[in-house]
């Protein structure tokens, strides 16, 4: 019963790393809080920029409360460019474990999955353009199951998710019939 | 064009094994042309529109002609080849297509014949190559050849696979059999089940569905002004007319339920006879056959399907039922696998109507066995009611808005609401879950009970699912990812304690490889 009690308050969702290390995972690198930042910003500036001409055109037009719409857009804008991709950062958390990987993330809607390697039918390691400028990879595996056919676990250093790549590489099995 | 109808007439004179597919593919290919032709109706529209009046003859033939010539170069260009150990296709007009299919690759062969292609006696043969996720222009056809053909084609494939896999076939645990007898049993077929018109009767009284009244209603309304009789069986204002032709129609008026009883009467016979009917179409002549390496479905009464699910690949078993054939003992079981099933059935349906004794020894052959009545089921918590409990509000809160604007109809809101809410109540103990050692049993599902018989060994990845709802709770989802199957239906242990969910988890992934 103590272990459900545990369990029903794991962790102060202010503290930084506690999710992580309560239930055993590794924190992704620091810098992927640059990569959402960064993308999140090419998501949502042009959406708040978009908003703003909305504003100006149409609202002031037809003489409505002109401002509210701009406002609104860039704080919010600002607030999931600012304040949230550190917090989206500290909720993802892996584990490489004995024949398999562990990944979860999120917080309101955790997920939390395990691969085991000989499941894995093969593996990428992939950079996008922000990532690069970071030096960060995302790994990518691949399982035949219908549900989770493609795991990601962002945010990590180039070479370790090479390294993972390695380390998975060697375990795959054939499983032809 | 004719050069290149020489160089293939040429290289087939060169190589003599190269062959052709059946010429009656050609008369198969004008009777496809029927539903193609809707395509061209808005081009014949457009003509209409326009006035052109007098272009749609002609425009309508050169339609035709263009498609026929096209489906006869397309038959001139598209050759096969049956090797000692491969099959090799070669297709395309203009863009030319090589492929070979290895008969190691080849899981099974199945072989599907249409209405016209029977009368033709010729066959579809489409090569279970077991590639995941292949889609439709991954598939590997044969469209069409003769049927002896058909079936020869697959002997030989099955004889090559069974030389070179017997040791494997041998060695691979087949349960429900003896030991001793399993080498033996696993070179001869057997018939495992098979449904007569008897049991098709009753699979079809159960299959009671007032789906097709919709369309019928729909199409009377549609169709009134042109039947030849002024006649709608759902109005009891028409009974009472036919009444009145007999001179009973101050009698019917008197007994009003008279007509509300004709109605029903036949609302009920349509229900009963579009069940039995699409039962007796699709699993016409319903067979079940053991073969070495896989089970063999033929059915259908307009188109026949021949389809081969090899055992290997099967990765769970699902057994359906309904609230009432529950309680005469009728079910249905559906297989997943790796191999799809012609597109729209996700999942391989083995034994469409029967009780469980029936049911037992197919499981038995994929090793898939039934939790005994012994076992202790487990729970998931209540909270899975809460999705219905939303629901609920939502219906409730419109329903009272609409009375709210003074429509009265809204109160239906909360009375449904109610229902929903206790419906959902109700139902979260329906949602049970076991587990047997090597595989898990999971339950849910109040008017349409589904237990899933998933191996251990079938499981791909496991996810631990918590919210902002569940944590508190200490409670975990457990999401299977299984190969096959549809994606919006994964299997799922839904609100169970989270330490026992880990270690569930645990104990599933730690299982080997099935097969």
């Amino acid at each position: 019963m103590t272990d459900t009690e545990a369990a029903a308050h794991p962790t102060d969702p202010f503290d930084p790393h506690a999710l992580n290390t309560s239930e055993g995972l590794n924190p992704v690198d620091l810098r992927y809080v640059h990569v959402l930042r960064v993308t999140t910003a090419l998501n949502l500036v042009p959406i708040a920029i978009a908003a703003s001409v909305f504003d100006a055109l149409l609202i002031r037009h037809l003489e409505g409360p002109y401002g509210l719409i701009t406002a609104l857009a860039w704080l919010i804008a600002i607030l999931m460019i600012v304040s949230f991709p550190a917090r989206r950062m500290q909720r993802w958390g892996y584990r490489i474990g004995e024949g398999q990987l562990r990944v979860a993330r999120g917080w309101m809607f955790r997920t939390d999955t395990i691969v085991p390697f000989v499941r894995v039918q093969h593996i990428d390691v992939g950079q996008g353009p922000v990532e690069r400028w970071f030096g960060l990879s995302h790994l990518i595996v691949h399982t035949s199951g219908t549900h989770n056919s493609t795991v990601t676990l962002p945010g990590l250093p180039a070479d370790l998710a090479a390294a993972m790549r390695e380390t998975i590489r060697r375990h795959i099995q054939t499983d032809f019939a | 064009m004719s050069d290149a109808v020489l160089s293939v007439s040429d290289s087939v004179g060169a190589e003599p094994n190269w062959q052709r597919l059946h010429p009656a593919t050609l008369a198969l290919a004008i009777v496809k042309l029927g539903p193609r032709s809707l395509n061209f109706l808005p081009a014949v529209a457009a003509l209409g529109f326009t006035g052109n009046w007098v272009w749609i003859v002609p425009a309508i033939l050169a339609f035709i002609l263009i498609s026929l010539a096209f489906a006869w170069m397309n038959w001139l260009r598209f050759r096969f080849l049956v090797g000692d150990d491969e099959v090799v296709i070669e297709s395309g007009i203009f863009s030319r297509q090589h492929r070979t299919i290895p008969f190691d690759r080849i899981q099974d062969v199945g072989i599907e014949q249409g209405l016209v292609a029977r009368a033709l006696g010729i066959a579809k043969v489409g090569f279970e190559t077991g590639a995941g996720g292949a889609g439709k222009e991954n598939e590997a056809n044969l469209d069409a050849i003769s049927l002896d053909a058909a079936q020869a084609l697959r002997t030989t494939i099955r004889a090559h696979r069974g030389g070179a896999a017997a040791p494997v076939a041998a060695a691979a645990p087949s349960a429900g059999d003896a030991p001793a007898a399993a080498p033996i049993a696993e070179h001869e077929d057997r018939l495992l089940f098979e449904m007569g018109p008897r049991r098709l009767l009753v699979a079809g009284l159960f299959n009671f569905s007032l789906a097709a009244l919709a369309v019928v209603g729909a199409a009377m309304q549609f169709f009134d002004d042109l039947l030849p009789f002024e006649f709608n069986m759902f109005d009891p204002g028409d009974w009472i007319d036919l009444a009145g032709q007999y001179g009973l129609d101050q009698w019917v008026i008197a007994h009003r339920w008279i007509a509300g009883l004709g109605a029903l009467v036949s609302l009920l016979l349509i229900g009963f006879v579009s069940g039995i009917a699409t039962m007796a179409f699709a699993n016409w002549g319903f067979r079940l056959m053991r073969e070495p390496r896989s089970l063999r479905r033929t059915r259908g009464l307009t188109t026949r399907t021949d389809v081969a699910i090899p055992v290997r690949r099967v990765q769970a078993a699902i057994l359906v039922t309904g609230w009432f054939r529950h309680r005469f003992g009728w079910h249905q079981l559906r297989l997943q696998s790796l191999a799809s099933d012609g597109g729209k059935e996700k999942d391989h349906e083995v034994v469409p109507f029967a009780r469980l004794d029936e049911i037992d020894p197919v499981l038995g052959e994929i090793a898939i066995p039934r939790p005994g009545e012994e076992v202790d089921w487990q729970h998931s918590h209540r909270i899975v009611a809460l999705g219905g409990f939303v629901g609920a509000v939502g219906v409730t809160l419109g329903g009272l808005a609409a009375v709210s604007f003074g429509q009265p109809l809204g109160w239906l809101g909360p009375v449904a609401g109610v229902l929903i809410g206790l419906g959902s109540l109700f139902g979260a103990r329906f949602h049970l879950w076991v587990d047997l050692g090597d595989r898990v049993a999971i339950r849910r599902g109040l008017w349409k009970p589904k237990t899933t018989l998933l191996p251990h060994a079938s499981v791909q990845s496991a996810d631990l699912k918590t919210d902002f709802i569940l944590r508190p709770l200490g409670l975990a989802t457990l999401v299977f990812g299984v190969p096959g199957g549809s994606s919006l239906a994964s299997h799922e242990i839904p609100a169970i304690p989270r330490t026992v969910a880990e270690e569930l988890r645990t104990r599933i992934l730690a299982a080997k490889t099935r097969g």
